[in-house]
């Protein structure tokens, strides 16, 4: 391992770079902090506003006590956390039928559910629209989080990960006369928790930061999620909300992925890097 | 023998009950949630349908076959010639030339050939088509917003890749400091569209931003990013570049973890080091993830849509104008939801020839 001049060199070379790169979100960060009657008059109050002095955390608190935010709040993390449930459900059981076990038209089925990792959602949001307006679904959880269940991405992820599995694992089971599903569900699942947690990882963000179907389907501020309500405010943000309030949001609406990804790291790139190559 | 004494056991389902069991719930809601929408979306673009009307009578439908597609991208008195816009029929031209070159001389593998030929030849015949005389597009908006994508991914692909290459090749050491370094610059890719451009809508305001308060420090005057004709499309690029960074360093970390280190040791022998070794080892070893990462962007950045939405509203005068905003705004502001469709079908055949293209290099890749 390279651990000479040349190697501390380059980490401060690269050092400026990355300080530039987190610079706009510690921005965010800061001028969240800072009172809004300054933040009228001038954002470069301390080291450019990078720094927040004068300090304050009343954005925080009027977040709290006024507007919608922990009410979009609570929305993201229903929808979000019943997507990515309903996600796992519908991608393990579909993944390990498809992935092990024997049945008439198999492939057929299986190119048939891959073959809609073609279609974007931005080529299907339309007639979505119109299916979920005629069902009267349209201002509701459901309607926020059945589109994304039908994406294929998680039954591809959970086949290729139950391809892997040796035979004997299953076959030592048979022998002993436990059925298909009992071997599923006692042996598979528990095998299978790392390639479930990385697709869980995968479909919270992508719920959490989903904008397009949000804005078509919930037209009721009740219904918005943080990703949305955020987008809604910020469009006036100098006037009525105050800079720093609306800057405060931002942080809220970014804190579950962002400790997400510090926590989770390993899976969160993992899932991203997945999401990225085949979804 | 095993005795078969308990009555559950005996009512075991077969393999291919328990398959049907496991798929029934995936399948039904695919079916009902992508497959359908899917062909519902060509359906309705082959009607005459206003979001309202039908709403209120689902009778005010009317089939019109393809007419949504020739008010979308054709015209009157449409021609076509040759040098209509010189410089991109030009491109074309080499392009096409290029792919033929590069493959005679087994420079390139066939796929990517055909992929290089098949775009080289669209850059060369669809400039090529203009209004004749008394002629006149019957939407004047489509092509432009087609072209403002288009621009759009041309600046932020080779933005990011390039960036994010030079990035994985320096970041690729195992150690704390390279850790928290590669965490950094991987961190914003995880928030979200509406939170990245509210951070940057006021980072280029003219009177609050952090741009502007640096150029005045420096005693010049602040550029007005957003509402700039000529400042616009950069400052959409520069956010997504800051954005999206992430994945395409990560997908090159993951190549360059696969680039055997005897190489190196070898090339060092050779005096092949820094510089040297990353041009003549690292790039073309490098090659099947490159080709990949550009495609993957190309899928990814085709569909913007947030930041014009968010940051200029596709402004000024149409500049930030893209095909996602266009076929929202046509559906859901002006109702024209058979109009928006055939663009959505229009979008989901270029987004299919992108897609069937990585297809193709991960297959390679395998081989």
């Amino acid at each position: 391992m390279m651990r000479g001049r040349a190697y501390y060199w380059l980490v401060t070379a690269l050092s400026i770079p990355a300080f530039l790169w987190l610079v706009p979100t510690l921005w965010m960060v800061s001028l969240s902090f800072q009172p809004n009657e300054i933040l009228a008059r001038t954002t470069s109050s301390t080291a450019l506003g990078l720094v927040p002095v004068p300090f304050t955390a009343e954005n925080y608190g009027a977040l709290f006590t006024y507007g919608q935010t922990p009410w979009w709040f609570m929305n993201s993390m229903i929808v979000s956390l019943g997507m990515t449930f309903s996600v796992l459900l519908v991608s393990t059981t579909a993944g390990y039928a498809l992935a092990r076990l024997r049945f008439p038209f198999k492939r057929t089925l299986t190119v048939a559910a891959l073959v809609g990792l073609m279609v974007p959602e931005q080529a299907v949001f339309i007639p979505l629209y119109t299916m979920f307006a005629d069902f009267g679904w349209h201002n509701s959880y459901h309607a926020l989080i059945l589109p994304r269940v039908a994406v294929p991405i998680g039954v591809f992820l959970m086949m290729s990960f139950f391809k892997a599995i040796p035979n004997d694992i299953e076959e030592a089971a048979r022998l002993e006369g436990v059925g298909w599903l009992q071997i599923f569900w006692y042996v598979m699942m528990p095998l299978a928790r790392p390639a479930m947690m990385t697709l869980a990882i995968l479909t919270f963000l992508y719920a959490w930061n989903d904008y397009l179907w949000p804005l078509v389907s919930a037209q009721q501020r009740e219904y918005f999620t943080i990703t949305l309500g955020l987008a809604s405010i910020q469009s006036n943000f100098a006037q009525s909300e105050g800079l720093g309030r609306v800057m405060a949001s931002g942080v809220i609406a970014s804190l579950p992925v962002v400790l997400l990804f510090l926590i989770f790291q390993r899976y969160v790139v993992q899932a991203m890097t997945v999401g990225g190559t085949k979804g | 023998m095993r005795q078969d004494s308990n009555p559950l056991r005996r009512r075991r389902l077969s393999q291919a009950q328990a398959a049907f069991v496991l798929l029934v719930p995936f399948f039904a809601v695919y079916g009902v949630f992508l497959v359908y929408p899917f062909f519902r979306g060509i359906w309705i673009s082959l009607h005459d349908w206003n979001l309202l009307a039908v709403a209120f009578n689902p009778d005010a439908k009317e089939f019109i076959g393809v007419e949504n597609y020739q008010k979308v991208m054709w015209g009157k008195n449409i021609e076509w010639g040759a040098f209509v816009s010189p410089a991109l029929q030009l491109a074309g031209l080499v392009g096409i030339g290029l792919a033929v070159l590069l493959r005679r001389t087994n420079r390139m593998s066939r796929a990517t050939a055909i992929a290089l030929g098949i775009g080289a030849f669209l850059l060369f015949v669809l400039p090529g088509f203009h209004p004749g005389e008394g002629g006149r597009w019957y939407d004047r908006r489509f092509w432009p917003t087609v072209g403002n994508t288009v621009l759009f991914v041309s600046l932020t692909v080779p933005g990011v890749t390039i960036s994010a290459l030079l990035l994985a090749a320096a970041l690729n050491r195992e150690t704390r400091a390279m850790a928290v370094l590669r965490t950094v610059f991987f961190l914003s890719q995880v928030l979200s569209v509406t939170v990245v451009t509210l951070i940057w809508q006021i980072m280029f305001s003219p009177r609050q931003g952090l741009i502007a308060n640096i150029t005045e420090l420096f005693g010049g005057t602040p550029i007005v990013w957003l509402t700039n004709e000529q400042f616009a499309m950069a400052a959409i690029v520069i956010t997504t570049v800051w954005w999206s960074l992430g994945i395409a360093m990560i997908l090159f970390l993951a190549g360059l973890q696969d680039i055997s280190t005897d190489l190196y040791e070898a090339g060092a022998l050779d005096n092949a080091t820094g510089m040297k070794a990353f041009r003549y080892i690292t790039l073309p070893n490098l090659k099947r993830t490159i080709t990949l990462v550009v495609v993957l962007q190309i899928i990814l950045h085709f569909q913007v849509f947030g930041q014009s939405h968010l940051m200029t509203n596709g402004g000024p005068n149409d500049t930030t104008q893209v095909l996602v905003r266009y076929i929202y705004q046509t559906g859901f502001r002006d109702s024209e939801l058979g109009r928006a469709a055939a663009m959505a079908v229009f979008l989901f055949l270029i987004m299919g020839a992108f897609s069937v293209l990585q297809f193709v290099i991960g297959r390679e890749e395998e081989q």
